[in-house]
C-alpha cells in the first residue's frame, strides 16, 4: 500500500494556515528581494535561496487523464537491438517503459537506450537545412538545398565522372534506408559507396563468409546462456554491448561457465571474466596459433568435426606448429601455463563460443584475426551449435542489415557481389534494363600504367574504402585508379572522427568540391575543416522518427513504428533520397516499385514497399521471408518468443514456430513461413526448422579435394552427404523439379531467357519466384548446399593466417620476423604499410614513442558520439576525453589522475590535449584512450565551428588525431588499435 | 506489508550507468544532481566490482533523525520520502547519509544549496499522486501506477534489484548458490542492519 | 679498450636487454581471475579506519560521489542528535540559570549615590551603529540557528508542519541573508575597538576583585573597558570569525572540500554558537538587567558621570580632562557593557 504523508497538515488551525500561505511567498524571489531591501551579495546572492529544480515540465510529465499511445521501435544505438518502448501523448514522447516481452533485452537498456527518449527532444539537433556562406552558416530551405546540392553533383558528374561523388551511407539507417541508398548508388553509377562496417566488421564478414559461407554472428546472444566456456577477445561487451551481458553472466551462473576475457586492458568485461589473459594487442593470430599449439599437441581438437566439415585443416597445423609455447610467450607475452588452460578449458568444456568485435577486427590483419579464430572454432568443433559459434557482436544498431544490403564498395544488396550476374539479378528484381546501369558508370582511362576499362569493367571494380576517401581527394589523380579524384562527399549518418589520420581527413575535407552531411546532427565532417563554402547540412530524422526494420547483429530484423514526427525540419531519409534521386533525374525508374505516399515535405517511399522488393530480390541471403507484416506480428507478439530459443511455440496463430525476428536466412517467400535460422550451420536440426550446413561457395573441389561435407548432413535429409549448391539443373538430375509450380517454373524460365542451358543454370539465390529453395527445403536440403568450411583460403592474401607485427609496433625487434604485407594496390589506391612499417623501425619509433595506444568505446557513447555527446542525460556521465595511462608510466612522467596531457603520435607531429585517468586497466607501456570524442583538435576548441546552438554538449580531441596509417589488405580496415605514443604532462 | 528495498548484485553489475540515465529519463533529474551513480570499486584491479548506489530508503534513516525541519518521512513501503516544501536545504542530510544520497542544486554562481533532492524510489513525494506539481518537484510516481523504479527495471543485467525486501534477497540468494559465490548486499548492513546469507 | 674489456661489456648490455624482456613476459602474464577474487564488503568494511569510507572511481566530476558507503556519517549524526544538542541546550540553560541565581542572590547592581544628573559621552552614533547592527543581527541569527537545534522538538508540534516549514525557510534565509550585515559590523567593532581592549595589568586587578560583582561596594578601576567587557569583546570577535568562516564554508559547501569537512564546519559552528550565544546572555543581562545605568551606554550614548566614575574610573578622569581641554574629537571611543 502507498500511503502519502498526510498527517501534521494544518494541525493547528489558523496559525498554521496563515504561516503556510507564506510558504508560496517563500518560493517567489522576486517578492522575497523587494521586501527585504537587502542588497548584500547582489542578485546573485539572491538565486541562492531558489527552491525546487529547475527543468522543464511539458516534456517527461504522463498526464494520467490524457490518451496515452504505446509505441515500440529499436534502441538505435547498438547492435544488440533492445525494443524501445514509447508512451506518447499529444505527439510528444513523454515516456519511456521497459519492454518486458522482447526476449532480446526483456525491459532492460544500457546507459544510451535509457536515455534514448531525449534524442527526440533534444534542442542540439540540427533543426534545418544549412549551408556555408563565406564561412558562415547560413538556413536554407530544403528546396535550395536539394536543388544546388544536385546540380554540384551534376557538375561533378561532367567533369570528372559518376566515380568522383563518394556516397557514405550510414549503419544507423534502416534495412530500407540502406537499401535505398545502396540502389541510389547504383543509379547514379559508382561502387564508392560504404559505411561504418567498413571501419568495425568488414574484416569479420571478410574472413567469415570466407571460411564458412556468410558474414555474420552465427548463433545469438540468447544462445550464450548455452555455453559452457565463452572467450572475449577484443570484445569489451559490458561497455559496448551491455545488454548482451545480460545473457552472458545469467548464462555463466547457470552453466558455472568459463569466461575468459582476451585483451590488453582489464575491462569492465574482464572484471566479470573467471579468467583474464593481458595480451599486447595486435598479436592475435599468434595466441589463437599458441592456443590449437596446445590443442594439436594433447589432441584436444574435435577430429571427426574437422574431416567431416573442415577443409584444409592440416595447413593451418603446419603454421600452428611454428607457435611453440616459447614463441607464444616472446611475442604476446602470455605465460604457456595459462595458454594451456585456455586451450584446454575451450577445447573440452563445450559448447564454446568465440566472441570478437573490434580488438581483433580493427588492424592490419584482421581478416587474418578473424580467420584464425574461425579455425579455432572448427578446431574444436564449436560452429553450428547451439552454446557454441562465433558470435560476432557487431557495433551499429542495423550495421548488420546496412552490410547485408550492400552499402559496401564491393557489393549489391544480399552479398551478390558486383560481377554481371549480380547486377542483372538486380535489374530483373528493380525491372531496370541491365544497360541501363552500364550506362551510368565511368569508363576509366589507362593511367599509371594501369589499363583502362570500359563502363561495364568498372562496375564490377569495387570503390574506394571509407578509411581511405582522403586519401583519394588529395593523392595525383594518377595514382588513383578510377576516373579522377573524389570530389564531393555526400554523407549520410557518419562520423568523421571515426577513422584514422583526422590531420589527413581534415586536408581531404578542405580539398572536396562538394560537402553534404545528412545528419541529425553536425558531425566532424561539419566541423573540423576550414570550408568557406559549398557545403551542405541536411537535417535527417533518427530511426525513432521514421519506421523500418533493422537488423540486429543475431541477424533477427525488428520492425520500429514511427514513435514521433521528424523534429524540426528534419526528415527521413526515404524522403531525403528520393529528393535527390528526384533532382539527379532517376526518380522515377529507381522508385517505380514503391508506393508512394505523401511525406512531410515531400513525396515519400513506404518503408513497407521497399521492404517488400528486399523480399523479392534477397534470395541468397534468406531476406526473402521477412515481409513487413510478418516483422510486425513479431513485435507485436515479443512475450511469445523463448528467452534461449528464440522460438515462439508452434501453436501460435501468428508467429508459430518461428524464431524471434526471423533472423536470416529465411528462406523462400513469407507465404512459405520460414521459421527462420536462430543458429547457422547447425546440422542437428531439420533444414525447415532453421537447421543448415556449410556453405560451398568456392567450388566444389581443390586439388583433388572435396569441398563438400563427407558424412554430415543436417537432420532429415533426403540426400545423406555433402552436396552442391541448388540450380534448376540439380533439380533436374535428382528429378525434384516435378515438385515445382507451374508459375516457379514459369519464373525460372523467364529469368533462363527460354535459353536451356541458362534455365539450368538458375540458382537459389536468382530464382526469383523462391521455387528451388522450397523444393530444397521440403527435401531437408539446404538451399545452397552442404559443404565444408575452409581452413585455406586461397583467395586471401593469406590464405592460412600468418602473424603480423602491427605498422607501427612496440617491437621493432619482430617485424624482420613478421613483417606487414608488401605494398600493393587495393580498392583503386595504395597501400603503402610495408614501406611504412620499415621506415618505422629504420627510424627508432617505438622509442621516441614508447606507449603502444589502444583504443574503443564507452557505454555511455557511441560512434562519432555527436548524437550522445550532444544529450545531456549521457554527456553529464562523461565529460571529458582522455587517456588511460599505467600509475607506474604516470609517475615516471609526473602524471597525475585527472591533470592534462598531451599525447603525442608518430605521424605529422599530432598531438592531442586529454585528462590523463591512471588506472592499472592498461599494463606498464600501455595507453587507451575512447574514440567517440570530437570537436577539439590538436589542442583548438572548435566549439565556434558548429552551427549555433547545435555543437555537442560535451567536445574534445578525437583519438583518431593520433591513430595512424595501416590498412587491411582484404577490406581496407584501418588500424585503430594498436599505434604508438608518447605521453606527457601538459 | 511490502517493505521496499535495492539491491545492487555486485556480481552482474557492469558500470553501464542505465540506472543513472533511466532516472534522469523518468524523472527529468537536471545536470549536476545524481540521485543514482555507480562506483566502481577497485577500478582495474582484480577483484573489481561495480555497485549502482541511490538512496537506500534505511531503516531508521539517519538523515530523517538529523533534519531540523523534520521533512523525512517513510511511507508504509518503507522508503523514505522527504517534502522539499519543508526542506531548508541545510545539508544536514548529506553529512549524515552512508551513502551519498542528498543531491542539493547549486542555485548561482555562487553554488550554494538549494532543497534537497534524492531518490524517491518512483514514489514521488507529499503532492497528491501522479500530479503534475508532484512530478516537477519529485518526479513520477511509479509506485502509484504498480510499477517498480525504472532504474532497476532498465537495469541491463538486472544487477539492480527493487521490489520488497524478503523477495529481492531471495533472487540474490538464489543467484549465490546458483553461482557459488557472492560478493554480498552492498549497504544492506549499514542501511538495514542485516545482510543477506547463501 | 680491450677486447676483453669490450666483450664483457657486450655481455652485461646483453644481459640487461635479456632481463628488460624477460621481465615483460613475467608482468604481462600475471593470472588473474577477476571472479574469484571479487571485493567483498564485508571484508571492506572490517578493513575500515575510522573516517575512511569504502570508494571508488565515478566517471562523474564530482569526486565525493566516488564514496560508495560512509559508515561514519552515523557518527556525525549521532553527535549532532545526541551530544551537540544536549551541550547547545545545555549551556544556554545553564547560562540562563546562573543569570537568575546571580540576579536572585545579588540582584540589580545599583549605581551608588544616585544619578547625578550630568552625562558624559560614552559612545558615538557610529559605534552604536555598529554595536546594535551586530546585536541585532547575531540575535536573529542565534534564534534561527537555535530553531534548527531545538525547533523541530519545540516548535514544531505547536505550529504544525507547514507552519515551522515556512518558518525555517524564512529563518534560512535570514541566517544566511544577516550573516553578510553581522561580519560586515563585526569587522567595524573589531576595528574600533582593538586599541581599548588590549589587556593591561589593570586588567588582573580587576578580576581578582571579580569585577566588584560578588560585593556590594566594591569597584575596582577600570579604563574604556574593564577586563570582562574585554573578555566579551573578544569572545565575540573570535567567536564571531569562527561563526563567519565556518558559516560561509556552510554556505558555499564547493569551497569547503569533502563531506567530512563540512560535517566539521557544522560542528564547530554549532559549538561556537552555543558557547557564544551562553556569552552574550551574560552580556544582554549586565547591560540591562543586571546593572543601573549601563543600558544608557549604548541606548542614548551617553552615561550619567556617577555610573562612569563607579565603573570605569579611570575613563571617567580620562574624559573629563579631556573636555577641559578643548579641540578635543567628540567621537570618543569607549566600550559597551
Amino acid at each position: 500500500m502507498l500511503v502519502k504523508r498526510r498527517t501534521a497538515q494544518a494541525a493547528h488551525g489558523r496559525l498554521a494556515s496563515a504561516a503556510a500561505g507564506l510558504g508560496a511567498k517563500t518560493i517567489d524571489r522576486r517578492s522575497f528581494l523587494r521586501n527585504s531591501g537587502l542588497a548584500v551579495g547582489g542578485l546573485a546572492a539572491v538565486s541562492t535561496f531558489g527552491v525546487g529544480m529547475a527543468r522543464k515540465a511539458e516534456a517527461g510529465f504522463v498526464n494520467a487523464s490524457q490518451p496515452i499511445e504505446i509505441r515500440k521501435n529499436i534502441c538505435t544505438h547498438c547492435s544488440v537491438g533492445c525494443t524501445v518502448t514509447a508512451e506518447v501523448q499529444n505527439g510528444v514522447w513523454v515516456g519511456q517503459e521497459p519492454t518486458w516481452a522482447s526476449p532480446i533485452n526483456r525491459g532492460t537498456h544500457c546507459a544510451k537506450g535509457a536515455a534514448i527518449r531525449e534524442i527526440v527532444h533534444g534542442d542540439r539537433r540540427l533543426k534545418y537545412p544549412m549551408k556555408k556562406e563565406n564561412g558562415q552558416w547560413v538556413r536554407i530551405s530544403w528546396d535550395q538545398a536539394i536543388d544546388e546540392i544536385g546540380d554540384k553533383m551534376l557538375e561533378i558528374r561532367d567533369n570528372s565522372g559518376a566515380d568522383s561523388v563518394y556516397l557514405l551511407g550510414s549503419a544507423k539507417f534502416s534495412n530500407e534506408g540502406a537499401y535505398l541508398f545502396r540502389k541510389f548508388a547504383a543509379f547514379w553509377g559508382t561502387n564508392n559507396v560504404d559505411h561504418q562496417a567498413r571501419i568495425c566488421h568488414s574484416t569479420t564478414v571478410a574472413g567469415v563468409a570466407n571460411t564458412w559461407g556468410y558474414g555474420a554472428q552465427t548463433n545469438s546472444y540468447n544462445d550464450i546462456r548455452n555455453s559452457k566456456t565463452v572467450i572475449f577477445m577484443g570484445s569489451n561487451a559490458a561497455e559496448a554491448h551491455p545488454v548482451s551481458m545480460q545473457h552472458v553472466l545469467s548464462g555463466k551462473e547457470q552453466q558455472r561457465a568459463n569466461v575468459f576475457v582476451i585483451d590488453p586492458r582489464f575491462t569492465r568485461t574482464a572484471a566479470h571474466a573467471t579468467e583474464y589473459v593481458r595480451m599486447r594487442s595486435g598479436t592475435d593470430i599468434a595466441i589463437i596459433w599458441g592456443l590449437m599449439w596446445h590443442i594439436f599437441e594433447n589432441g584436444w581438437e574435435d577430429a571427426e568435426f574437422i574431416s567431416q566439415r573442415v577443409y584444409g585443416m592440416d595447413a593451418v597445423r603446419a603454421e600452428v606448429a611454428k607457435w611453440t609455447p616459447d614463441e607464444v610467450e616472446r611475442v604476446t607475452g602470455i605465460s604457456e601455463e595459462q595458454m594451456r588452460r585456455v586451450a584446454e578449458t575451450f577445447a573440452t568444456q563445450r559448447p564454446a563460443t568465440f566472441i570478437w568485435c573490434m580488438g581483433a577486427t580493427q588492424h592490419t590483419v584482421g581478416t587474418a584475426n578473424v580467420r584464425a579464430f574461425c579455425d579455432l572454432l572448427l578446431a574444436t568443433g564449436n560452429v553450428g551449435l547451439s552454446g557454441g559459434g562465433a558470435n560476432i557482436f557487431r557495433g551499429h544498431c542495423n550495421v548488420q542489415g546496412a552490410t547485408d544490403f550492400g552499402l559496401d564498395i564491393g557489393n549489391l544488396p544480399c552479398y551478390y557481389g558486383l560481377a554481371a550476374g549480380a547486377w542483372r539479378h538486380w535489374s530483373r528484381v528493380w525491372d531496370v534494363p541491365y544497360e541501363y546501369f552500364v550506362s551510368r558508370f565511368d569508363a576509366v582511362p589507362a593511367k599509371g600504367g594501369r589499363n583502362a576499362r570500359t563502363a561495364e569493367e568498372n562496375m564490377a571494380i569495387p570503390g574506394i574504402p571509407s578509411t581511405r576517401w582522403f586519401d583519394a581527394t588529395m593523392y595525383d589523380a594518377e595514382e588513383i585508379d578510377q576516373r579522377d579524384n573524389i570530389k564531393a562527399m555526400i554523407i549520410f549518418g557518419h562520423g568523421g572522427n571515426t577513422v584514422p589520420r583526422m590531420a589527413d581527413a581534415q586536408k581531404g575535407m578542405n580539398a572536396l568540391d562538394l560537402l553534404v552531411v545528412a545528419d541529425p546532427h553536425p558531425t566532424t565532417f561539419a566541423a573540423l575543416h576550414d570550408r568557406p563554402d559549398n557545403t551542405y547540412l541536411l537535417p535527417i530524422s533518427t530511426q525513432l522518427e521514421c519506421a523500418g526494420s533493422r537488423t540486429a547483429s543475431n541477424r533477427s530484423l525488428q520492425w520500429g513504428e514511427k514513435i514521433v514526427e521528424p523534429i524540426f525540419e528534419s526528415d527521413n531519409d526515404y524522403a531525403v533520397v528520393y529528393r535527390l534521386a528526384d533532382k539527379l533525374g532517376f526518380s522515377e525508374e529507381m522508385f517505380k516499385n514503391y508506393e508512394m505516399v505523401q511525406g512531410k515535405f515531400s513525396m515519400e517511399p513506404t518503408p513497407e514497399s521497399i521492404l517488400r522488393e528486399i523480399n523479392r530480390g534477397g534470395w541468397s541471403t534468406g531476406y526473402t521471408g521477412q515481409s513487413p507484416e510478418r516483422l510486425k506480428a513479431h513485435m507485436a507478439n515479443q512475450d511469445k518468443f523463448d528467452l534461449v530459443t528464440l522460438r515462439a511455440p508452434a501453436d501460435d496463430p501468428e508467429v508459430g514456430g518461428d524464431y524471434y525476428g526471423l533472423p536470416w536466412p529465411c528462406w523462400g517467400t513469407p507465404e512459405m513461413r520460414y521459421p527462420g535460422t536462430h543458429i547457422l550451420y547447425n546440422p542437428n536440426i531439420p533444414v525447415k526448422d532453421g537447421g543448415g550446413a556449410f556453405r560451398p561457395r568456392f567450388g566444389l573441389e581443390r586439388e583433388g579435394e572435396t569441398l563438400l561435407a563427407e558424412g554430415s548432413w543436417p537432420v532429415d535429409s533426403e540426400i545423406q552427404d555433402g552436396y552442391p549448391e541448388f540450380t534448376m539443373a540439380v533439380l533436374k538430375r535428382l528429378g525434384w523439379d516435378a515438385d515445382l509450380t507451374p508459375e516457379e517454373l514459369a519464373t525460372i524460365e523467364r529469368i533462363g531467357g527460354g535459353d536451356p542451358e541458362a534455365i539450368d543454370a538458375v540458382s537459389w539465390s536468382i530464382d526469383l519466384s523462391g521455387g528451388i529453395q522450397r523444393v530444397a527445403i521440403e527435401h531437408g536440403c539446404v538451399p545452397f548446399g552442404n559443404g565444408k568450411a575452409r581452413a585455406i583460403a586461397w583467395n586471401l592474401p593469406d590464405p592460412v593466417p600468418v602473424h603480423r607485427e602491427p605498422i607501427y609496433t612496440p617491437r621493432p625487434d619482430l617485424v624482420a620476423d613478421y613483417p606487414t604485407l608488401p605494398d600493393a594496390m587495393q580498392f583503386r589506391v595504395l597501400n603503402a604499410g610495408h614501406t611504412i612499417q620499415q621506415a618505422a623501425v629504420e627510424q627508432g619509433l617505438a622509442q621516441q614513442f614508447p606507449i603502444l595506444l589502444t583504443s574503443g568505446r564507452l557505454v555511455e557513447y557511441e560512434g562519432g558520439g555527436e548524437e550522445t555527446r550532444s544529450n545531456p542525460w549521457l554527456a553529464e556521465l562523461q565529460q571529458d576525453m582522455f587517456v588511460e595511462i599505467n600509475p607506474a608510466d604516470a609517475s615516471a612522467r609526473g602524471i597525475v589522475d585527472g591533470g592534462w596531457v598531451w599525447v603525442t603520435g608518430p605521424e605529422g607531429g599530432s598531438r592531442a590535449r586529454v585528462k590523463a585517468l591512471v588506472t592499472e586497466r592498461v599494463a606498464a607501456g600501455v595507453a587507451f584512450m575512447p574514440f567517440h570524442f570530437a570537436g577539439w583538435f590538436q589542442g583548438e576548441d572548435q566549439r565556434g565551428k558548429y552551427p549555433e546552438g547545435t555543437d555537442p554538449i560535451v567536445l574534445g580531441e578525437s583519438v583518431n588525431v593520433i591513430t595512424t596509417y595501416g590498412y587491411d589488405p582484404v577490406t581496407g580496415m584501418h588500424e585503430g588499435k594498436a599505434t604508438l605514443c608518447q605521453i606527457a604532462a601538459a | 506489508m511490502a517493505r521496499m528495498k535495492f539491491l545492487c548484485d555486485a556480481d552482474r553489475c557492469i558500470e553501464c550507468n542505465a540506472c543513472v540515465t533511466a532516472c534522469k529519463n523518468e524523472h527529468e533529474v537536471p545536470w549536476g544532481i545524481n540521485r543514482r551513480r555507480v562506483v566502481t570499486i577497485n577500478d582495474g584491479l582484480p577483484g573489481e566490482r561495480s555497485v549502482s548506489m541511490a538512496c537506500m530508503h534505511c531503516t531508521d534513516a539517519p538523515c530523517a533523525a538529523v533534519c531540523p525541519v523534520n521533512c523525512f518521512y517513510t511511507t508504509d513501503d518503507g522508503v523514505v520520502l522527504h517534502s522539499k516544501e519543508t526542506c531548508i536545504g541545510c545539508g544536514y542530510c548529506f553529512y549524515a547519509c552512508p551513502f551519498g544520497a542528498p543531491q542539493y542544486p547549486r542555485v548561482s554562481n555562487f553554488g550554494t544549496r538549494g532543497k534537497m533532492d534524492k531518490c524517491t524510489y518512483c514514489s514521488g513525494g507529499p503532492e497528491a499522486d501522479m500530479t503534475q506539481a508532484e512530478y516537477i518537484q519529485y518526479g513520477t510516481n511509479r509506485l502509484a501506477e504498480g510499477k517498480l523504479p525504472l532504474c532497476a527495471e532498465m537495469c541491463s543485467t538486472k544487477a539492480l534489484l527493487a521490489g520488497d525486501g524478503d523477495i529481492i534477497a531471495d533472487i540474490y540468494r538464489e543467484r549465490v548458490v546458483t553461482r557459488g559465490y557472492g560478493s554480498g548486499a552492498w549497504g544492506w548492513r549499514t542501511a538495514y542492519g542485516e545482510t543477506i546469507q547463501a | 679498450m680491450t677486447s676483453r674489456a669490450f666483450a664483457a661489456a657486450m655481455v652485461a648490455l646483453f644481459a640487461a636487454v635479456a632481463l628488460l624482456f624477460s621481465a615483460m613476459p613475467e608482468t604481462m602474464a600475471q593470472q588473474v581471475t577477476p571472479t574469484a577474487s571479487s571485493v567483498q564488503e564485508d571484508e571492506l568494511l572490517r578493513a575500515l579506519q575510522t573516517g575512511e569510507n569504502v570508494s571508488g572511481r565515478v566517471s562523474i566530476p564530482d569526486r565525493q560521489a566516488g564514496e560508495l558507503i560512509k559508515p561514519d556519517n552515523k557518527g556525525w549524526a549521532d553527535l549532532s542528535q545526541g551530544t551537540l544538542q544536549t551541550f547547545a541546550v545545555g549551556i544556554l540553560v545553564v547560562a540562563l540559570i546562573g543569570l537568575a541565581l546571580f540576579y536572585f542572590i545579588r540582584g540589580r547592581i545599583a549605581l551608588e549615590g544616585g544619578f547625578s544628573g550630568r552625562s558624559i559621552l560614552r559612545f558615538g552614533w557610529f559605534e552604536r551603529l555598529a554595536h546594535w547592527m551586530l546585536a541585532s543581527t547575531f540575535i536573529v541569527l542565534a534564534l534561527t540557528g537555535l530553531n534548527l537545534v531545538i525547533g523541530r522538538a519545540v516548535i514544531l508540534p505547536i505550529v504544525g508542519e507547514n507552519a515551522f516549514g515556512t518558518l525555517s525557510s524564512w529563518g534560512k534565509i535570514a541566517h544566511n541573508y544577516l550573516a553578510w550585515p553581522f561580519m560586515i559590523s563585526l569587522a567595524i567593532v573589531f576595528v574600533l575597538w582593538i586599541v581599548h581592549n588590549i589587556p593591561g595589568r589593570i586588567d588582573l586587578e580587576w578580576i581578582k576583585q571579580g569585577g566588584g560583582f560578588m560585593k556590594k561596594g566594591v569597584h575596582p578601576p577600570a579604563k574604556k573597558f574593564n577586563a570582562g567587557q574585554k573578555i566579551v569583546f573578544w569572545c565575540v570577535v573570535l567567536g564571531g570569525a569562527a561563526m563567519s568562516y565556518t558559516g560561509v564554508m556552510l554556505l558555499f559547501p564547493h569551497l569547503a572540500g569533502t563531506g567530512a569537512d563540512w560535517q566539521f564546519y557544522q560542528v564547530v559552528h554549532a559549538v561556537v554558537a552555543g558557547l557564544l550565544s551562553a556569552v552574550i546572555l551574560g552580556h544582554i543581562y549586565i547591560g540591562t538587567l543586571g546593572m543601573e545605568g549601563a543600558f544608557d551606554a549604548m541606548g542614548k550614548g551617553e552615561v550619567d558621570e556617577n555610573w562612569a566614575e563607579q565603573h570605569h574610573s579611570l575613563w571617567a578622569r580620562e574624559v573629563k580632562s579631556a573636555a577641559v581641554s578643548p579641540a578635543k574629537s567628540d567621537e570618543a571611543i569607549a566600550p559597551a557593557e
